[in-house]
């Protein structure tokens, strides 16, 4: 789910960039630092304005400062029982890797209903119930998270396709 | 009653005569049907036989007395009948032993060996039987003199006894008529009923064991022979009653498994145990004997329910190679002794058989060390050899004759080195009390072995055998306040709850859903399982083999549980009861001192990255990617992560940990750097499902993906790094130095044997001659006194062979080339450029040797072309290695050239003073922009820059300068005296540009342009920042180094 948070950031300034340009200074690597990265609970997805800049400060005994950027930043915090739509990355025997922008999803065999199965003879290797039904590296699948679990600086989450509506797109 | 039976029993030791006669059956029938009045009577009948038991030693004359009063008091109840009987037996007996007495033995023995040692009288009545069944038939021949009738042996007087004993029975039941022989059944029989309706009770306290009573000693045993002890001690009572000495004890009891190593004496005093137990096997009476409160006596009879072994379930195998190996029940022997098991063989097959061992000493002694060998062997872990099914094939290769197929028709039945194996399991008896059947716990691995054959294991299993076996162990099946769970047996099935306190085998539940919600309900931990939810956090934390491993549950069946380990991206399926909820971050799972991802040093050669750790063991993917397991013991050490460690890719970009590459060719394995070892890295894939997405590569197979943290992939594309090339920031760092190094020379030392002088240090002004050299020191030899010094090179002074000018070292040894112009021709022919540039501007002129001048050679005064390992120069003339652009010593060759282009234009190589003689770039070689520098000046200088910073290619050297006139000397004077310093570089970038820029470039702006240029850094970042093709203007440039960040459109 998406949410719209207020954040802050400490950044610390080499005296080189005190200057007139400082806060776009400021603003750019918040930007750089920021965007795109996972905190364990959320993806920041986009920084939209840093609307309040502290006044800096020195850093006693070293010549950086420091600012307190307060920003504004739209999340992505996927949640358990959240259906989101995957692109799978990979496949084997155990189950399916998916890509959910930049969460990576694992549908374990037994979240995969019975009657779409593991096929390692095909090209590329597949799931299939040989109908319309194939799970292989590339297919768009609709997954439910079931678990979610949050490293230092990544997420990972388990997610079904053993539900109405789920699976292949 | 069955302790006053107990008493009754011993003080007669009439046991035999109770069971042959057949009254008294109805004594044990009484028991049951009325406790009242009967037990009313234990308490006396037991007092008064302990009485007359205690008497009959001392004065047999008195008992007939007490027997009596006996009668009189037992006539009064119903019963009387059956203990006149046992009285008369009682009195019988006593005249017997009346009669006899003492003498009685000795009278039995003195004939047979009167030098029977008192002390063997003990043991004569443990082989009694033996004597008495042998001397019967002898006894009876040899001695049948009347007198020795007494002596005969107890089985023939007793015989007799309950002979007449028999007939006087049923002359009394003769004499009783009908009628009352209905009224002795009626009362017999009947008495159920009146029983019933009799209001008097007995309080169960009275039936206790009292001070009174005879206590109850336990005795250490050996563990396991509790029960032969009995039967011993039973046999012994046998024997000895009726002799002169019977078994002072009135019971024995054990406890089984319960109380192992003990049995239970109930005896009137201590002393009485020890003689009753002297002698028996495996007893200790001499040992501490405890002394059971009399509290504690009911508990001693308290009936624990023994363990029915059934067929299917599993118990565990207490010693031997299989100690502690998981079996499973074949078939239990009706004798509860014995149970045949199916175990997964330990077999090595015959291959740690030591096969010098036995013939070493030949005989008993080597065949004894081979035993105790063997046993050592069993008992030791190591050489145990690792639970596989039997494999015939394995068999057959050291024992070709062993295996024996037993059936033909189940071909997997086969016999080796005296051993059956079905379908590859060993089946063996087994003891029953050496096989543990209590918290046997099996785990979900050791299980599915027995469930051979099926790819799955775990679908097969006879899992309600499992269960039972599961349940039994209830003990170590720990739950914490906190814990969801689930009854699934019992009244209050299906409830599910969260435990609120755990109290022995009661847990307390607050209910979350159904009707009972909010409520707090208690219930035993048996019928209670734990609960989890696709998509939980679980550790696992009991006795399975995954321990510890933490992961998230993928599906559910039943109390089987399946999660996905975090750190091996693997499935494990566990029970329930093993799993513990988690939270929901971080990954725990350390054990020990590494942990996977860890790298180790196996050996001074080897590292490897450890992908799993067991319990144990540890897996390890080591450097040339085979897969080992070791244990932690054979690591020499972890090696710690560097994250400053850096490699090449093979784009030559830095790599570093953490950043993200794919191999190019072989499998084109992509993953995280996780660490720098040499030239190899270990890359972690978590989409790569073996060794736990860790491989190995080289780096040098390598591409980089993405850096960390957004570091710029330095390809080809982006050029090389230009912080490095900043020479603000060389001067700044070296100051000077670590000026580039002389080009080497070869061969001998022109200093060698040199006079020279001394021009620093506390040998200053000294003339001297060289004797030796190294390269940075020589050895001279002093002319003043005779003394050889070691003095830097450097610091001497030698006298210009040509000039007579004192010069240094580097300058005396560099001019070696300059002298020497047909090697430096030569080698600017080789320089490979020159021949096909000849025709274009020189017209056939062909270069002369001396034409040497200007190859770029190492020391040529035309080196000024040669951008070789001149990098942090900021004028691109530079022509020596010692460029000091801003310096302005005379004696720097870096003015050589233009000071030869005032003397000699046509070897200039100064493109202002000299332009118009230059070839015209736009007609011959267009490409050689540099040399153009009249025509477009600023550009020019740009070029140079660049170049400088080696954004450029150099240019070719040869095409630089018109070809010498032959009329020059093949040898110039390399250094003629020095010529007004007239800087050259500076004036070079800037004086071009006034003209054209005065009006946007003021000349402090100007000033600060070049003196960056220059190396002087006027702001606190680093400088140069640009790259070469993207620098189109000067504007742009001068936004650039004000420092404008982002302004890159302005730039046009």
């Amino acid at each position: 789910m998406y949410f719209l948070y207020e954040l802050e950031r400490v950044i610390t300034l080499h005296p080189s960039f005190f200057g007139p340009r400082v806060k776009e200074y400021l603003t750019n690597r918040l930007l750089e630092d920021v965007e795109g990265t996972c905190t364990g609970q959320y993806y920041i997805i986009c920084v939209m304005d840093a609307y309040d800049i502290s006044e800096g400060r020195v850093v006693p005994g070293s010549a950086v400062a420091e600012y307190t950027v307060h920003y504004r930043a739209v999340v992505w915090r996927p949640f358990k029982g959240e259906t989101v739509d995957a692109i799978v990355s990979s496949v084997n025997r155990m189950g399916v890797f998916a890509d959910v922008g930049p969460l990576p999803v694992f549908v374990s065999n037994h979240l995969i209903p019975g009657d779409i199965k593991w096929d390692p003879n095909a090209t590329p290797p597949q799931y299939t119930d040989n109908g319309d039904q194939v799970i292989e590296k590339g297919t768009h699948l609709r997954i439910k998270l079931i678990g979610t679990r949050s490293d230092v600086g990544s997420m990972f989450a388990i997610g079904s396709i053993k539900e109405d509506f789920l699976g292949t797109l | 009653m069955s302790s006053a039976d107990l008493l009754n029993q011993d003080f007669g030791s009439e046991s035999e005569d109770d069971n042959f006669n057949p009254a008294p059956a109805g004594d044990s029938d009484n028991d049951a049907a009325g406790d009242s009045d009967d037990e009313a009577n234990v308490t006396t009948k037991a007092n008064n036989a302990q009485q007359r038991r205690r008497s009959s030693g001392r004065r047999n004359s008195g008992e007939e007395d007490e027997d009596t009063k006996d009668n009189g008091a037992e006539n009064a109840d119903g019963v009387g009948d059956e203990d006149e009987d046992e009285d008369e037996e009682e009195e019988d007996e006593d005249e017997e032993e009346a009669i006899s007495g003492r003498p009685r033995k000795r009278a039995r023995r003195d004939p047979r060996n009167q030098f029977l040692d008192v002390e063997a009288e003990v043991d004569e009545e443990d082989e009694g039987d033996e004597e008495d069944e042998e001397g019967e038939a002898a006894g009876f021949i040899a001695e049948t003199h009347p007198d020795d009738l007494v002596d005969l042996p107890e089985g023939a007087t007793t015989d007799d006894r309950r002979h007449r004993e028999l007939d006087r029975q049923r002359e009394r039941a003769q004499q009783i008529d009908a009628e009352q022989q209905a009224q002795l059944l009626r009362e017999k029989y009947g008495r159920r009923t009146a029983n019933t309706a009799d209001p008097v009770t007995v309080p169960k306290r009275l039936l206790l064991p009292s001070v009174d009573d005879p206590s109850i000693w336990g005795v250490k045993c050996k563990p396991g022979k509790e029960r032969e002890i009995v039967f011993a001690i039973t046999k012994r009572i046998e024997e000895r009653a009726g002799t002169k000495n019977p078994m002072p004890i009135v019971s024995a009891l054990e406890r089984g498994r319960t109380m192992l190593g003990y049995v239970y004496v109930e005896a009137r005093k201590q002393a009485d145990i020890h003689s009753a137990l002297d002698g028996i096997m495996n007893v200790y009476p001499r040992s501490q004997v405890i002394l059971v409160p009399i509290k504690e006596m009911p508990e001693l009879l308290r009936v624990t329910k023994s363990e029915q072994l059934q067929p299917g379930g599993y118990v565990r195998i207490r010693r031997g190679k299989y100690a502690g190996d998981l079996a499973q029940i074949d078939d239990v022997e009706t004798n509860g002794l014995e149970a045949s098991l199916r175990v997964v063989p330990r077999l090595d097959y015959g291959q740690n058989e030591d096969v010098n061992a036995p013939m070493v000493d030949g005989g008993i002694k080597g065949d004894a060390k081979r035993k105790r060998q063997g046993a050592m062997g069993l008992t030791n872990a190591a050489v145990r050899p690792p639970p596989r099914l039997f494999s015939e094939v394995e068999a057959k290769k050291k024992h070709m004759k062993f295996p024996q197929q037993m059936s033909t028709f189940d071909k997997k039945h086969w016999q080796y080195l005296g051993e059956n194996y079905i379908n590859g399991f060993l089946v063996k008896d087994f003891k029953i009390q050496h096989l543990i059947t209590e918290n046997v716990n099996p785990s979900l691995e050791e299980v599915t072995r027995f469930s051979a054959g099926a790819e799955d294991g775990a679908e097969n299993l006879d899992l309600t055998a499992l269960a039972a076996t599961l349940k039994k162990s209830t003990t170590n099946e720990n739950y914490l306040p906190g814990d969801t769970v689930e009854v699934y047996e019992g009244e209050q099935q299906g409830v599910t709850g969260k435990a609120v306190s755990v109290r022995g085998d009661i847990v307390t539940i607050g209910v979350t859903e159904g009707e009972l919600r909010g409520q707090n309900i208690e219930v035993p931990i048996k019928g209670l399982r734990k609960r989890f939810r696709e998509g939980d956090h679980v550790k696992v934390i009991g006795g399975s083999r995954y321990r510890d491993e933490v992961g998230m549950v993928v599906s559910i069946k039943a109390d089987q549980v399946t999660l996905l380990s975090d750190l091996s991206m693997q499935e494990i399926t566990v029970f329930s009861k093993d799993l513990r909820e988690a939270s929901d971050s971080g990954v725990a799972g350390g054990l020990g001192r590494y942990d996977v991802h860890d790298l180790v040093q196996l050996d001074p050669a080897t590292v490897g990255c450890v992908t799993k750790v067991d319990r144990e063991s540890l897996r390890v993917l080591d450097q040339n990617g085979s897969i080992r397991s070791i244990m932690p013991s054979q690591i020499s050490n972890k090696i710690e992560k560097r994250r400053n460690a850096v490699a090449t890719d093979r784009n030559g970009s830095e790599i570093r940990t953490d950043d993200t590459v794919r191999e190019i060719g072989g499998e084109q394995k992509q993953g995280v750097i996780l660490h720098i070892y040499r030239s190899f890295l270990f890359l972690h894939n978590r989409e790569q499902t073996d060794n736990s997405g860790i491989s190995v590569v080289r780096a040098t197979n390598v591409a980089t993906v993405a850096a960390k943290g957004g570091r710029v992939a330095q390809g080809s594309s982006s050029g090389p790094d230009l912080n490095k090339m900043n020479p603000a920031l060389m001067r700044n760092g070296a100051n000077g130095n670590t000026p580039m190094a002389p080009p080497k020379s070869f061969g001998r030392d022109r200093a060698l044997g040199q006079t020279v002088t001394i021009r620093k240090g506390p040998y200053k002004g000294l003339l001297g001659i060289v004797k030796d050299t190294t390269d940075s020191e020589a050895r001279v030899e002093l002319h003043t006194k005779s003394k050889t010094i070691t003095v830097p090179k450097g610091t001497l002074g030698f006298k210009d062979p040509m000039t007579g000018q004192n010069i240094d070292y580097t300058r005396f040894s560099g001019s070696r080339g300059r002298g020497d112009g047909g090697r430096g021709g030569f080698s600017g022919n080789m320089g490979g450029a020159t021949p096909g540039r000849v025709p274009d501007w020189s017209g056939g002129r062909t270069p002369l040797p001396m034409a040497g001048g200007r190859t770029p050679a190492w020391g040529a005064g035309a080196a000024a072309r040669t951008p070789a390992w001149s990098a942090n120069v900021s004028t691109a003339r530079t022509p020596m290695w010692r460029q000091d652009a801003s310096s302005a010593n005379a004696e720097s060759g870096g003015r050589t050239p233009a000071y030869m282009a005032s003397n000699d234009g046509s070897r200039t190589v100064n493109p202002y003073a000299d332009g118009s003689r230059t070839v015209n770039p736009y007609g011959g070689a267009p490409s050689v922009g540099a040399r153009t520098p009249s025509l477009e000046p600023h550009r020019h200088i740009l070029l140079l820059l660049a170049r400088s910073l080696r954004l450029l290619p150099p240019p070719p050297p040869p095409t630089q300068a018109a070809a010498p006139p032959p009329t020059n000397p093949p040898t110039a004077p390399p250094h003629l005296p020095t010529p007004p310093p007239t800087p050259q570089a500076p004036p070079a970038i800037i004086a071009p540009m006034m003209p054209q820029h005065q009006e946007k470039i003021s000349l402090r702006r100007l000033h600060r342009l070049r003196s960056q240029v220059m190396g002087t850094r006027m702001w606190g970042t680093p400088l140069l920042r640009w790259k070469g093709p993207r620098l189109r203007s000067f504007r742009a440039m001068r936004l650039r180094l004000l420092g404008a960040a982002g302004d890159a459109g302005l730039g046009g």
